[in-house]
């Protein structure tokens, strides 16, 4: 049995439709990460789930019953806010042990309940200290700790490290890996944040204005998005897209790239297409390196920009019209102004239609 | 939770037209009053709604006739304008530069206290010396001097709201004018004034209320037409033997209205201006 | 840009307004101070220098300690209702309903009518022959016959309070109303998911954003209180009897009608420091209590 089913849910304010029709499922113990821009109806997906809105058609069953129309407290879930949402005149150990006590659990158990969850978080020290005496990175784990100490079936996040600098959100990362791993946790993760979407997430549901666009593990959505908007979401340097045209040469199944007398080839399930098709062909920057002399299927783009980050040399380049960013190695020779060689690694190559934007895969046209 | 249960949504209906009902009705009473004819006043069982309306209060007091009702009316309604009127403008021209001092320069902030201590004075504490003071100065049943008194009141408060309003307006920007060789009174008339143009009206607003509604000096210190104001004016209406009720609910409908309108319109800044001064401290 | 020059300058601008202060507030203040150990008269100079007999007068006399009951009550039961009412208001005025923004709107009507005018307007509604109340109440059979609301003594000082609070409660109410917009939505979201009920919330979530403006309206209302005159002189001028006697209608009553200046500011001093000590325990009392940021 599923931890979570929704299925057809929509949500509208008057003529606006926020969520436009969403079905999906979650086992026990997945991480999924509701992934989109402002807007996309993420946090009105995770609203719905935790009842703090209601929506207008559709089914959410957690555990196995429907929860349309129950209260948020007898939904079994619990939810960490991006603002934290501690409860500033109670110390941290009655802001943990909240909803316990507006369960009437009895304070003996709801004080070992307490220490155990401050004890993995490691925030035993703060118990005694008020939200306003606490750092950001300390207010978000005393609001994982309320959320924690309930032990409820599905865990929500909405957006909780968006608040956090950058140093300290990539350590709260780890954090919460560390923890579903320790866990098992079943967790719904909202964020914008494509980083914290791919290391967090067991599944991610690429959404946009109200629908889900793709829900995969995240290698697959990397490796094979499923349109356009996908591969353009997920990624940085985000991947390359560049009009092409299908074609055969000598039994190689090419892509002759517009604007230029380029051919490229490529390979695997894309091959099997008919010839002469207009297609978007997607490179990710890693996928472009420097071509070897005398290299086939080698390419001219004149260099603009070179970008060392240390662990890398990104490399802007124009191709035909069209501008592409390749990821080198930090050792290439290669400067601006000066033009180059480059290959397509064949296999990692993507076809899309260009009219769709959906992802051309074998045997689907 | 964003659907609530049917019983709260009318529990929250019947609260919200009780006290709605709680608020107009006095209102709306004192108005039907006003244009009651007096029979309908004065009839056992008391007529709601009157049978005969009487707008003639309205004319008899709003018409200058010679030892008339109106005339007294309209000399308190001008001696008020005139006093809170010049109370207000003595207030902001002793209150902008002091709020700005204090805003701008913490070293010298306690001194609003002092300012603010005079609050904690019940006002017959100074009335006897006032009294014997403007009496000595000529100014006893004068705009003047009883505008001056108003000061008093009005002048702190005013000060504090102002204070608020200038702290919202960047100091950076004053720093930038003077670096740029504007001289201080250039930076406030062309910057901070502007700038702060909403908090100094609602303080001017407010602080024209205060004086408009005060009563006890304006009962101690004037005597007749000349400086009697309106709250003296109709507490006198009230308390006299006169039996036409309908004639002092008039002019308690006419007294009311600047107040009013002024609390409607600047309603949200009123209550903003007044909790953001108490959270500071 | 500290420096000795601009403190000086910002001394010269809080000059005016400090020179206006001590001229009308504080010259008369200390000729208060120095009449309260003379036994002056009204009219005529200076007086006999008589020590603290005035303050002793004052202090031992019944209609002084009478009266300051009359005014504690006047203040404890009127400041506590509007604190009550407004509160509650504030709370429905924070719900969702149709005609929400008008009803806001209309909470400022009472304060923003004139003082007098209240008064009177109420004095009025209970007239004892034709007055609004009576005719509602007799009509709706509650009473058998019209009262006399303000003549006796023992439903005057309620009658005066009922008007003080309607003209007051709606400001406490605003101020109540503006403190809940700042409580921030996600702490509501996140006491709903723990499963406060609504007096939980109210406490936990609601009151503490509340508690710091609403003690200041406290502190400004309980002193106000203190220092009644206005209404009370318009519905009552004190009686019937004295059972409405506040104590700036006594010192006014014993410095201007008897004429015993000396006398009346012994006590007006005596009740200013009342107020003073009040509002000072009030502030520490909040200084202590506030929610730090």
């Amino acid at each position: 049995m599923s931890d979570l089913v929704i299925s057809g849910l929509t949500k509208a304010y008057g003529h606006t439709e926020i969520l436009k029709g969403i079905d999906l499922e979650l086992q026990h113990g997945e991480f999924l990460v509701l992934l989109g821009p402002s807007g996309c109806g993420k946090s009105t997906l995770l609203n719905c789930i935790a009842g703090l809105l209601e929506p207008s058609a559709g089914d959410i069953r957690i555990g196995g019953r429907s929860v349309i129309g129950v209260h948020p407290k007898d939904r079994d879930i619990a939810m960490v806010f991006q603002s934290y949402a501690l409860y500033p005149n109670l110390d941290v150990e009655r802001n943990i042990g909240f909803g316990l006590e507006m369960r009437r659990v009895p304070k003996a158990e709801r004080a070992a309940a307490i220490a155990r969850v401050a004890e993995t978080l490691q925030i035993t020290a703060l118990l005694k200290r008020r939200p306003a005496q606490l750092s950001g990175g300390q207010r978000q784990r005393v609001a994982i700790g309320r959320a924690l100490v309930r032990n409820p079936a599905i865990f929500l996040f909405d957006e909780p490290l968006s608040n956090l600098d950058a140093k300290l959100r990539a350590e709260m990362r780890v954090e919460l890996k560390r923890l579903h791993d320790l866990l098992g946790a079943t967790i719904v993760y909202v964020t914008h944040d494509q980083i914290e979407a791919m290391t967090l997430a067991s599944r991610i549901a690429v959404m946009r204005e109200g629908r889900i666009e793709q829900l995969a593990q995240p290698e697959t959505i990397y490796r094979d998005p499923a349109n356009l908007y996908v591969a353009g979401f997920v990624g940085s340097p985000a991947m390359n897209i560049l009009p092409a045209t299908l074609s055969v040469e000598n039994g190689q199944p090419v892509a002759r790239l517009a604007g230029t007398s380029a051919v490229v080839a490529i390979g695997g399930s894309a091959a099997v297409q008919p010839a002469g098709r207009q297609v978007a062909l997607g490179a990710r920057p890693e996928s472009i390196r420097l071509a070897v002399p005398g290299e086939p299927f080698a390419v001219a783009a004149a260099v603009e920009l070179v970008e060392l980050t240390g662990p890398e040399k990104l490399v802007v380049a124009k191709l035909g019209g069209q501008t592409i960013t390749a990821r080198l190695d930090p050792n290439s020779r290669v400067t601006g102004g000066e033009t180059r060689q480059f290959v397509f690694d064949p296999q990692a190559l993507r076809l899309f239609d260009p009219a769709t934007g959906v992802a051309i895969v074998s045997g689907a046209s | 939770m964003e659907h609530r249960p049917l019983a709260q949504t009318v529990l929250v209906y019947v609260a919200a037209i009780v006290l709605a009902v709680a608020i107009l009705m006095p209102f709306v009473w004192l108005v039907i009053m006003s244009i009651s004819s007096a029979p309908d006043l004065s009839s056992l069982p008391l007529h709601w709604l009157p049978t005969t309306f009487d707008f003639s209060r309205y004319v008899k007091l709003l018409t200058i006739a010679e030892h008339s009702a109106g005339e007294a009316f309209l000399s308190s309604l001008r001696n008020s304008l005139e006093v809170s009127g010049m109370a207000v403008i003595g207030a902001l021209v002793l209150g902008i530069p002091a709020a700005w001092a204090v805003s701008r320069h913490r070293e010298v902030g306690w001194s609003i206290y002092i300012a603010i201590g005079s609050y904690m004075l019940p006002a017959v504490a100074l009335a006897v010396p006032l009294y014997k003071g403007l009496h000595a100065l000529g100014l006893l049943n004068n705009v003047v001097g009883l505008a001056g008194v108003y000061l008093t009141i009005l002048a702190p408060f005013t000060a504090w709201l102002l204070k608020s309003g200038f702290d919202g307006v960047p100091r950076e920007i004053e720093s930038a004018a003077m670096i740029d060789g504007a001289r201080l009174d250039q930076i406030l008339r062309r910057l901070t004034l502007p700038l702060a143009a909403p908090a100094v009206t609602t303080a001017a607003l407010f602080a024209l209320m205060v004086g408009w509604d005060e009563f006890f000096y304006a009962l101690l210190f004037t005597s007749d037409d000349r400086a009697k104001t309106l709250t003296v004016a109709i507490a006198d209406l009230a308390g006299g033997r006169i039996t036409d009720y309908g004639l002092i609910a008039t002019a308690g409908v006419l007294a009311s209205l600047p107040p009013v309108i002024i609390g409607v319109v600047l309603q949200r800044a009123l209550v903003a201006g007044l909790t953001q001064g108490g959270v500071k401290g | 840009m500290e420096s000795r020059w601009t403190t000086l300058r910002a001394w010269l601008l809080l000059a005016p307004l400090l020179a206006v202060i001590v001229l009308i507030i504080g010259w008369p203040l200390v000729n208060t101070v120095i009449f309260s150990f003379t036994d002056a008269g009204l009219v005529g100079t200076g007086g006999n220098f008589v020590g603290f007999a005035n303050f002793a007068k004052a202090l031992h006399s019944s209609a002084f300690s009478s009266t300051f009951i009359n005014t504690a009550i006047f203040a404890l039961v009127s400041v506590a209702a509007e604190m009550v009412l407004g509160v509650l208001a504030a709370l429905l005025l924070d719900q969702q309903f149709r005609g929400r923004t008008a009803l806001r709107a209309l909470m400022i009507l009472p304060w923003a009518l004139p003082t007098i005018v209240n008064a009177t307007l109420w004095r009025l509604i209970y007239n004892p022959q034709y007055g609004a109340l009576d005719a509602l109440l007799t009509q709706l059979h509650i009473i058998p016959a019209y009262q006399s609301w303000l003549g006796e003594p023992g439903t005057a000082m309620v009658a005066i309070i009922v008007a003080d609070v309607w003209k007051n409660f709606p400001l406490v109410a605003l101020i109540g109303l503006a403190a809940l917009q700042t409580v921030p939505h996600d702490i509501k979201s996140a006491s709903i998911v723990d499963g406060a009920g609504a007096l939980s919330r109210f406490r936990f979530v609601l009151f503490p954003y509340m508690a710091g403006p609403l003690m200041v309206a406290l502190v400004l209302r309980t002193i106000e209180a203190f220092k009644v005159f206005d209404i009370i002189w318009v519905m009552t001028r004190g009686g019937p009897a004295d059972t409405t006697r506040t104590l700036s209608i006594l010192i006014y009553q014993e410095a201007f009608s008897f004429g015993r200046a000396g006398s009346g500011a012994s006590m007006a001093l005596i009740v200013t420091l009342i107020i003073t000590v009040l509002a000072a325990g009030y502030i520490a009392a909040i200084r202590r209590n506030t929610l730090s940021a």
